[in-house]
Order: C-alpha cells, then sequence, then structure tokens
C-alpha cells in the first residue's frame, strides 16, 4: 500500500530526516471520527488488516460503517444511529478466525459478520416507575386529560427516585395544544424506559492468545458496565459506576483476573477488578478527561487543562506533562517488534505528540486538527498510525523500519535551560580595588558625596526655580492650567512646519481661553500668523498646532524662536519654549 | 634690508604655520604687482608661485577631509537607485541592523538611535540618525543635529562647507572658474592639481572640476594614479558610484595607497554591500599591515552592522597601534559601559581625560561611570564641570537627564523631578526625560498626567520601546485594555525581544480570549 504514496505538502520539508512515511493522505476522505469509532481488523482471515470506521457523517442521516483496504473504500453499511464505539472481536474458536464487528449506537449493539449484519444486541430495559405507568393506564383509558397527566407527571418527576422515561421527558417538553395528539398517538405503545451506551471495549474470555474469544464490555449512561458473553449474548457481569462511564480500558482475562479502568464525565477514573462490585480505587483527575490510556502498567490520562497525567494501577500519581495546545485525542503507540511503548496525544494545534512516560520523543505535524488516532497493523504493514481529521480527511503514515526512538529526542525538559550559562561578566581587579577603596576612605567618600549632593540639590533648585520664574518649563504645575508643551520642526527649509503640541494634563477641566505668540528675529524668519488664540483643549487630547515660518536669510544661520503660552488678560506667560531652528538648506541649494 | 625676507618665501612660510588669511594676503600683493620681473629659465614664473600658493592657502581654509564627510541627505536615501536588494539577507546590509549578531548587550541595556543600533561612543556625521524609514522621520530634526538632513549631499551641506569665498572675500572669488581654458591648465600638472583642489574644495564646482580632471588624466595619458582618485570622487560626490568604483579600483592598480582604499569603501558602503567594504579593507591591511584608518574603517563598519564585539576587536587593534586614537578610546569605553564593567570604563574615559580632551561630553561620561562603579566621590563634581562646560541647551539638557538618573538611583524623587524637568527646559525635545518624568508620575499616582508625558515620549521617539511599553502596562493597570494591546505591540516591534512585552502581550490576548 505504500507504493500508491500520495505524498503530503506539508511533510516534505521534515520526510528526509522524519521517522515516518507518508503513505497516503486523503483530506476529502469524508471521515469523520472519533477514536472510540476508528479500528483495524483482519476481517477476511487473510492477514490483510482493514481499517474499520463508524462514520459520524455530516448531518443526522448518514451515518455509515465503512471499511477500507488501502487507500481504497471497501464497504459501506448505513447506520440507524450515530455509532458511539466499534470494536473487532473474536465470536467464536471456528477456523478460519475472521473477527465480527461490534457498533454500539443508541441502546444497540449491531454485530456485523463478513460486513453482513448478523446479530441485534439490545440493552435490557430499565424498572419503569410504577407510578407513572399507572399514570399512562389512565390515560390510555382516557380517564384523564393531557393538562391534569402534565401536573401528574411533574409530580413524579420531581419526588420519585426512578427517573421518568423519554416519552413522559417529551411530553412534558411539549405546549398545551399538541398535548392532546401526542397523548393519542402514544398511549397504545407499552411504556419503555432504554438507556444508551456511552463506550465499549473488549476483554478475552479465557485466553491470552492475540485469536482468543472476546467478550463484549459496555459502559451505559445508567452509571452501569455490563459484560457480554461473546456467543450467546448473555449478560456475565454487570458493575456499577458513580458516573457516566466515557472510557474505558480493560486488561486481563474476564475467566481469570481482569481489571477495568474507567474515566467518567465527572473527572475521575475507577479501577474494577474481577468480583468487584463497586471500584477498587478511584483516581481525581485535575479535569474532564480526553482520552485514557493504559501503558504497561501505568494509566495515561490527557486531560482539558493542557495536561497529561500518568498514574499507577493502583491511583497514584506519577507525573503531570503540560501540553502546548488543548489535546483532541489519544491513543497508544505500540511496536511490538522494540517493544516500545508510547502514548500518542493529538492537539488543536495541528501537531501530535508522541509521549514515553513524561518525555517528548516526536512530534508529528498534522495538515489539520486530528480527531482520531489508531495505531496497528493495517494492510500487512505492521506500525501504521491512523488518523482522521476535524475536517473528514484521512492520513495513513508507516513508521520506518529502522526508525529507534530514544527518550530525548525531542524533549523540552527544563535541564537544558538550567545548563545554559549566564552571560554576566566576570569582575575586574580593577573593581576589586576599587571596593578596596571604599572599604578604606568610606568615610570621606561618604562625606564628599553629601557635600556634592546638597550642592548638585540647591543649584537644580535655584535653576529648577529660575526656570519656573520664567516660565521656561514646558510643563506648567499651577493647579488652574496645568498643560504641556512640545515643539517639533519639519522641512528643510526655506520654509518649514513648526508644529506644537498643547495638551493638557487635567483629568477633567478643559483649558480655554489661551493664546499662543511667537517672538523672533523678524530679519531672518517671516511667520504669516506670529500670534493666534489656541482653541478649547479637552483633557487626553493633544491638540497639533500648526504654523509655518520662513527663513529668510541665505546665509546659512538660524536662530531660537520662542513661543509663549499665555492666559488671555496676563501678561506672564504659562509656558515658554526656545525652538532651536535648523538651517536652512532650501535656499542654498536652490 | 638685508633682514626683508623674500615675500614670496614669507608668504611660503605663513602657508606652512597655517596662517592662511595672512598668506592669502600676501600672496595677493604678489600678484597686484606687474608680473615684470621675472626670472628667466626657471619653469614657473613667480607670478604663477604665488597665484598657486594663494589656491592653495585658500583651499586649505576650506579643506575638510573627504574621506570622514559623509552624510547621505533625503533625496539619497529616500530615492536610492542602488540598492541591490530590496529585501537583503540579515548580515549583508547597512539597512536592516537587524538583531545583534556579535552578542553585543540588548536594547534593553543599550540605548538605540532611531533606526535601531545601538549607540555608538563617538559621533561621527553617519551615527547620527542612520536611515530613518519614512520621509516624515527624515526631514524630523534630529535631536543631535542642529539641523535636518541635507536634502541633496551634492548641494547643501558642501555648499555651506564652502561658502567661505563668499563671506570673506568682498570682491567676488578670486578665480573666475567659468572663464578658465581649463584645458590649457591641464598641460601644466602642478598647476593643475592645485586648480583642481581649489575648483573642488573651495568652489565646489563638481562639473568644472571633473572637466578639469578628465582633460589633466588624458594629458598624463590615464598614467596618472592622482588624477583618477579625482574623478572618482568627483562621481562619488555626483553620486555615480560605479563610475566612482572603476576609477578608484584603476588607481589601486597603479597605486596602492590607503586613501584610495578609504574611498573605495566609502563607496561600497554607499552602495549598501558591507561586506565588500569589509574585503577592501581588509586587503588592505594585507598590504599595509596596522594602518590605523583601515582598522577603524573595518571597525565602524562592524558597528553599523551590528556586530559590537567584532567593533571592538578592531577598535583595540587600532590602540595598538595608535594609543591615542580618540574614537576607538570612546567606543571601547561606552562598550565596556554598556556590558557591565563602568569601572574599566572609567579608564578608558580617564584616558581621553589625560590627552586633553575636555569637554561637556566626557565629563558627563565620566560623572555616569562614576555612579555604576559606585565611585561616590567624583560623580556629581564631574556632572557639575560638565554642567559648567555644556555649550549648548542640549548638552545641558544631557547633563540634567543624567542627573536625574543619579537622583532616581538614591532615592531623592523630587531632585530627580526637577532635574528632567530641567532636561525638558533645556530642550524641550527629550523623550527619554519625558518617559522618566511619566514614570515618576506614576509612582505619584497621577496617572492622567503620566499618560500625557507618554504619549508625548512615544511621539517624539517612536523607536525607543520605553514608553510604550510603559503606556501598555499604566493602561493595563487602568483596564484599558484596548490602548494597551496597542501599544504594547509598538513596543514590540521596536525591541522584539522585550520578554516584558511578551508577557504582557500573551496576558492580555488571554484575556481576550476569555471574553
Amino acid at each position: 500500500m505504500a507504493a500508491t504514496s500520495s505524498s503530503s505538502s506539508a511533510g516534505e520539508s521534515t520526510q528526509a530526516n522524519s521517522k515516518w512515511l507518508d503513505a497516503h493522505y486523503d483530506p476529502v476522505a469524508n471521515l469523520y471520527a472519533f477514536s472510540s469509532c476508528v479500528t483495524l481488523a483482519d476481517l477476511h482471515g487473510d492477514g490483510e488488516y482493514k481499517l474499520v470506521v463508524g462514520d459520524l457523517g455530516t448531518s443526522w442521516h448518514d451515518m455509515k460503517l465503512k471499511v477500507y483496504r488501502g487507500t481504497d473504500l471497501l464497504s459501506e453499511n448505513a447506520l440507524p444511529d450515530m455509532p458511539a464505539s466499534v470494536a473487532a472481536f473474536l465470536m467464536e474458536q471456528h477456523e478460519p478466525r475472521t473477527p465480527a464487528v461490534a457498533v454500539a449506537s443508541g441502546p444497540f449493539v449491531y454485530v456485523y459478520k463478513n460486513l453482513r449484519p448478523y446479530f441485534k444486541f439490545t440493552l435490557p430495559p430499565m424498572e419503569i416507575n410504577p407510578l407513572e405507568k399507572d399514570v399512562w393506564e389512565q390515560a390510555k383509558e382516557d380517564k384523564i386529560d393531557p393538562l391534569s397527566l402534565k401536573e401528574m407527571l411533574e409530580m413524579i418527576r420531581e419526588k420519585a427516585e426512578i427517573p421518568l422515561s423519554v416519552r413522559s421527558l417529551r411530553f412534558l417538553a411539549l405546549e398545551p395544544p399538541e398535548m392532546g395528539a401526542f397523548v393519542n398517538q402514544y398511549k397504545m405503545q407499552p411504556i419503555k424506559r432504554q438507556t444508551v451506551i456511552t463506550c465499549m471495549a473488549t476483554l478475552k474470555k479465557n485466553m491470552a492468545d492475540e485469536d482468543a474469544i472476546s467478550c463484549l464490555v459496555i459502559g451505559m449512561e445508567s452509571n452501569e458496565i455490563l459484560v457480554l458473553d461473546p456467543e450467546a449474548f448473555t449478560i456475565l457481569a454487570r458493575m456499577t459506576v458513580p458516573s457516566v462511564p466515557t472510557f474505558l480500558d480493560v486488561m486481563g482475562q474476564f475467566d481469570v483476573e481482569y481489571r477495568m479502568t474507567v474515566a467518567c464525565r465527572n473527572g475521575c477514573v475507577y479501577i474494577f477488578r474481577r468480583d468487584s462490585k463497586r471500584p477498587k480505587y478511584s483516581i481525581e483527575l485535575s479535569s474532564q478527561p480526553v482520552g485514557l490510556v493504559r501503558v504497561q502498567k501505568n494509566i495515561v490520562a490527557a486531560c482539558s487543562d493542557q495536561t497529561l497525567q500518568g498514574y499507577t494501577q493502583k491511583g497514584k500519581k506519577l507525573w503531570t506533562v503540560s501540553l502546548p495546545a488543548t489535546p483532541m485525542t489519544m491513543s497508544l503507540m505500540e511496536q511490538k517488534s522494540r517493544g516500545f511503548q508510547a502514548v500518542l496525544v493529538a492537539l488543536a494545534n495541528m501537531e501530535v505528540h508522541m509521549y514515553q512516560d513524561k518525555s517528548l520523543v516526536t512530534v508529528i505535524r498534522t495538515q489539520d486538527v486530528v480527531t482520531s488516532i489508531c495505531y496497528g497493523c493495517y494492510g500487512r504493514e505492521d506500525n501504521t498510525l491512523v488518523m482522521t481529521t476535524k475536517g473528514g480527511g484521512l492520513i495513513i503514515k508507516i513508521l520506518k523500519r529502522t526508525a529507534v526512538f530514544d527518550r530525548g529526542d525531542a524533549s523540552t525538559g527544563v535541564p537544558t535551560a538550567q545548563s545554559i550559562k549566564l552571560n554576566v561578566p566576570k569582575k575586574t581587579k580593577l573593581y576589586v580595588d576599587q571596593t578596596l577603596r571604599e572599604r578604606e576612605c568610606s568615610v570621606a567618600m561618604y562625606q564628599v558625596f553629601q557635600m556634592e549632593l546638597n550642592r548638585i540639590r540647591l543649584q537644580a533648585t535655584r535653576t529648577y526655580a529660575q526656570a519656573l520664574e520664567s516660565s521656561l518649563t514646558p510643563i506648567t504645575e499651577t493647579l488652574q492650567e496645568p498643560l504641556k508643551m512640545n515643539a517639533v520642526v519639519q522641512g528643510i527649509g526655506p520654509t518649514f512646519k513648526l508644529t506644537l503640541h498643547l495638551q493638557t494634563t487635567s483629568a477633567t477641566r478643559p483649558a480655554i481661553n489661551l493664546l499662543i505668540s511667537f517672538l523672533y528675529d523678524e530679519g531672518l524668519y517671516y511667520m504669516a500668523r506670529p500670534f493666534f488664540k489656541a482653541p478649547m483643549l479637552v483633557p487626553g487630547l493633544n491638540y497639533p498646532l500648526e504654523t509655518f515660518v520662513e527663513c529668510l536669510s541665505d546665509k546659512g544661520i538660524s536662530d531660537v524662536i520662542k513661543v509663549f503660552v499665555l492666559r488671555e488678560g496676563e501678561s506672564a506667560p504659562l509656558l515658554m519654549a526656545h525652538i532651536n531652528m535648523p538651517v536652512s538648506e532650501g535656499l542654498a541649494a536652490a | 634690508m638685508g633682514l626683508e625676507m623674500d615675500p614670496l618665501l614669507h608668504a611660503w612660510s605663513y602657508f606652512r604655520r597655517r596662517k592662511f588669511q595672512l598668506c592669502s594676503e600676501l600672496c595677493s600683493q604678489l600678484l597686484e604687482k606687474e608680473p615684470g620681473d621675472q626670472e628667466s629659465g626657471s619653469e614657473f614664473t613667480v607670478f604663477q608661485a604665488a597665484w598657486c600658493l594663494k589656491i592653495r592657502a585658500l583651499t586649505e581654509m576650506v579643506y575638510v577631509d573627504e574621506v570622514d564627510v559623509d552624510q547621505e541627505g533625503i533625496a539619497e536615501i529616500m530615492l536610492d537607485e542602488n540598492a541591490i536588494a530590496q529585501v537583503a539577507r540579515p548580515g549583508t546590509s547597512l539597512k536592516l541592523p537587524g538583531t545583534s549578531q556579535g552578542g553585543g548587550p540588548s536594547q534593553a541595556i543599550r540605548p538605540v538611535t532611531q533606526s535601531g543600533r545601538p549607540v555608538t561612543g563617538f559621533v561621527r556625521p553617519s551615527t547620527q540618525s542612520g536611515r530613518p524609514g519614512t520621509i516624515e522621520q527624515a526631514i524630523k530634526t534630529p535631536r543631535t543635529a542642529h539641523t535636518a538632513r541635507p536634502m541633496t549631499s551634492a548641494s547643501g551641506r558642501y555648499v555651506r562647507l564652502g561658502t567661505a569665498s563668499l563671506l570673506t572675500n568682498p570682491d567676488g572669488p578670486f578665480i573666475n572658474v567659468a572663464k578658465l581654458n581649463l584645458n590649457n591648465y591641464s598641460q601644466k600638472p602642478k598647476l593643475a592639481k592645485a586648480l583642481f583642489e581649489y575648483i573642488f574644495h573651495h568652489e565646489n564646482d563638481v562639473k568644472n572640476a571633473i572637466d578639469l580632471a578628465a582633460y589633466a588624466t588624458q594629458h598624463a595619458q590615464f598614467k596618472d594614479w592622482w588624477w583618477k582618485v579625482q574623478i572618482g570622487k568627483c562621481y562619488y560626490r555626483l553620486g555615480l558610484y560605479r563610475e566612482a568604483e572603476t576609477q578608484f579600483k584603476s588607481a589601486l592598480k597603479q597605486q596602492d595607497i590607503v586613501d584610495t582604499r578609504l574611498y573605495l569603501a566609502k563607496v561600497y558602503s554607499r552602495l549598501d554591500q558591507p561586506l565588500k567594504a569589509l574585503d577592501v579593507f581588509k586587503q588592505g591591511l594585507d598590504r599595509f599591515p596596522g594602518e590605523v584608518s583601515l582598522l577603524c574603517g573595518i571597525a565602524r563598519i562592524y558597528e553599523e552592522m551590528n556586530n559590537i564585539s567584532a567593533a571592538a576587536d578592531y577598535y583595540k587593534d587600532v590602540l595598538k597601534q595608535d594609543n591615542t586614537h580618540v574614537e576607538a578610546i570612546a567606543c571601547i569605553g561606552s562598550n565596556h559601559f554598556y556590558s557591565d564593567q563602568p569601572e574599566i570604563a572609567l579608564r578608558f574615559y580617564r584616558r581621553l581625560l589625560q590627552m586633553g580632551v575636555y569637554n561637556c561630553q566626557l565629563f558627563n561620561n565620566l560623572g555616569l561611570c562614576c555612579f555604576y562603579a559606585q565611585q561616590y566621590d567624583m560623580i556629581l563634581s564631574s556632572f557639575e564641570r560638565a554642567l559648567s562646560l555644556a555649550e549648548n541647551e542640549e548638552e545641558a539638557a544631557d547633563v540634567w537627564y543624567n542627573l536625574g538618573h543619579v537622583a532616581v538611583g538614591i532615592g531623592d524623587t523630587s531632585l530627580a523631578f526637577q532635574c528632567f524637568k530641567l532636561a525638558l527646559t533645556n530642550n524641550n525635545d527629550h523623550a527619554e526625560a519625558y518617559n522618566n518624568l511619566a514614570v515618576l508620575e506614576m509612582q505619584k499616582g497621577r496617572i492622567e498626567q503620566a499618560r500625557v508625558f507618554l504619549q508625548t515620549a512615544s511621539s517624539l521617539a517612536p523607536h525607543m520601546y520605553e514608553p510604550h511599553f510603559n503606556i501598555a502596562v499604566l493602561s493595563d493597570k487602568v483596564g484599558d485594555l484596548q490602548r494597551s494591546y496597542i501599544a504594547a505591540q509598538k513596543s514590540e516591534a521596536a525591541f522584539p525581544e522585550h520578554v516584558d512585552t511578551q508577557e504582557l502581550i500573551k496576558q492580555l490576548k488571554q484575556h481576550f480570549a476569555r471574553l
């Protein structure tokens, strides 16, 4: 199958040193599935493994069971409802050993043999609330009208321990005019309460071989787990879980000893053993699980808070790795020839990370967000990675036979950061000498410094006061008119653009009645408007006021232009700025 | 009577003593006499000698070393047709300062110029502002220079350097170049050279100069390298860099001298081919080992390419050859200062002081070095001296700004306040002072004021990341996330490696995603 490789574009750059061969990529395969609905199985017993996918479809009615051989679609069976899980298992000992495909969907398990429908298993009906039954009996005999029926059902819903059936719940959701028709339509049929399947797994019956008979293990919405007999489809065992199971992982043999790991919707993982009706251990995850995988004797769970967590089978936490993006799904990767086991985690950033324990071994970049991963034997190739994407694409990659993974491959652990040496310059001998001097003459140095500091303070204050008196600062500090100004000169001459940026620093009060005037050498410069009124300054806004200055001299000399910001009716300026005009280059060049 | 010197010898003596004005006057007197009493037999008449001497005196008065005067005008930068690659690969262009490859200190420690290059320790014509990105930046008056850029280097700046003739000679120019028969002069090589320099430097008449040079080189049968170099200089002035390159190369083949190499390297760096310029210098070093101007040229190019450590190495080589090279000492000093070794920088600056450099900038640097090297007894006296030596308001502003830093360092915020305000009083466009003032205001809790100052700082100096980042932090605190994000992005553009900005952007993005 590798011969028909249509290599993908994203893989090309890393093709040479990648450990994976891009065997097939079909972005429009129209496969929408989660990891639980994808499995690989040798359906015809000829040693060529097929890909079995329970396709969710794009709308509510085109659910299909699809089987791929190589890159082609082999068969398609329409499914009556959404598949929850797909599993391949051996039902009987006959030769040739061809596994059956079980598709869990709604309250049923459809079993296909040789890709033909073979058997339909229905979950046992659940106990019905006797009160509810009575009420419907009355309705059947037309003893009560729909409105009082509704009242009674509501009462039952609030008080009863056994929940209402689906029919009653649907009835309660109806508007009064529709009720009559609904009652008439359904009242003659017996009332039933059914649960649905949430997850499914397989468990070897009494032998550990590859081709041994397996039981089906079913998790249900009613917080229960069933183990079914493969031949008679009778219930062999029934267990109760504190919450709704979402992921199942089973090891061992039913008749000998087995261990069942169940991740539940409440964010807990429960561990069952043979003959335990209640969970033996429980693990509280930090967040809802996205996937659950058992690697040898440890449990690895990807959680929706972007972490990957490892636990022992007794529920002791081993490690936590934070992931760069939200995990979408995960799967076990087992390279049997090298005895290598790792966990594949698909992330929302279009990458698939491979972890061995807590160390990142390799990263696979994909063309789309991967929603399901399945690793195993496909066709005749032992190590194949099959992924379907959010957009309905199908990616098949083959592990190179020469590929060897070692732990430190792509790990981004802490140790590398720790080993980087910081570029701290060495302290020089000069520095040491100076510190000696400091130690010896500390008193003298301090005295000199303090004296000079005082002198500088005096000088600064004096200059500052001077500047304030002559309003030289570009910022006013008065409480009435806190203003700020700065000027920018643009141009090369002889005409310059002088932009004054005026702004009030007060938080609430606008500045009004301001005048701007310029003082300059009239022989050197010409200004069209040497005096104008500033607009009202609204707080928080910067007002660029532009004027044009023309340089009249061609001697290559420049002067200072003074800008005053004045208050109407006051002679002392609020603000003053000196603008050093650039030399006019324009005239000389002309 | 016997003691009376021969007037021509007297003029010559004046010339040797660089009293050009007196020399020129004496020559004028000689020239006014009738050219009658000639000594026959000699190749030159006294008249010719006096004329030649006067020309040389006049040239020397306005002579500027052509190698060092190099500032690109607006026209050359914005209408650059010589650029070879629009998007040059990193490390091959002067236009993209890019990330520092030489392992120099980051922007957080060493401030940068408008174009994103670390500031150098020595102000040269081309270090002022690098290459601005936009016309607006180009025509804004840079803070360190008193004038905007010249419009084109071929006209504005050089005319002003050469306008001595207009201002000093009320009767008009000494020689009317337009009326000269250049072909005649080119026959007399010795006169021609003096005349060329006069036309080129004093009159700044490149067109006539190149005519004269063309005649002369023809007369010399293209065997005189001097004329080739002069033609190259003229071409360079006219902006014909490729032609200048061929002239210089041809001259180098005839006579390998340092000056020509410097011109050639200058052509290459103008063509934005720094690596080729480095090649020229390095070949020159093989020929003239240890030549200071070549070493210095290499160091300057490395510095412009942002490879500070390589530049420092070459500056050290310069000092090995010439231990009084001011530029090298200043650059190494500033490099040490910004790589956290102020005590060594102090040594270098003290050396400058011993050499007789006595100006505001030096004392300013000394004060800063003392402060960071904890030599407290010398800080303030240095700054005081710098203040008294400040020649203009910009220099005073810088001193006050640094004093403000010292005040912040010793925790005296009111003094810091006054110092930064005084910096602003002296220089209205001091963006750094605005920024620091804003930080002080922010500490006082006057958010509105701080915001205004920061906005001013960011509009004055968009190349600084600090005001942008401070606006981002301030807006984030107030809850104006949109503005904070915009400012943070500007800060990231100015300084992509700034970790705090990245953190802030990440935090803001998370916040937006959550909403």
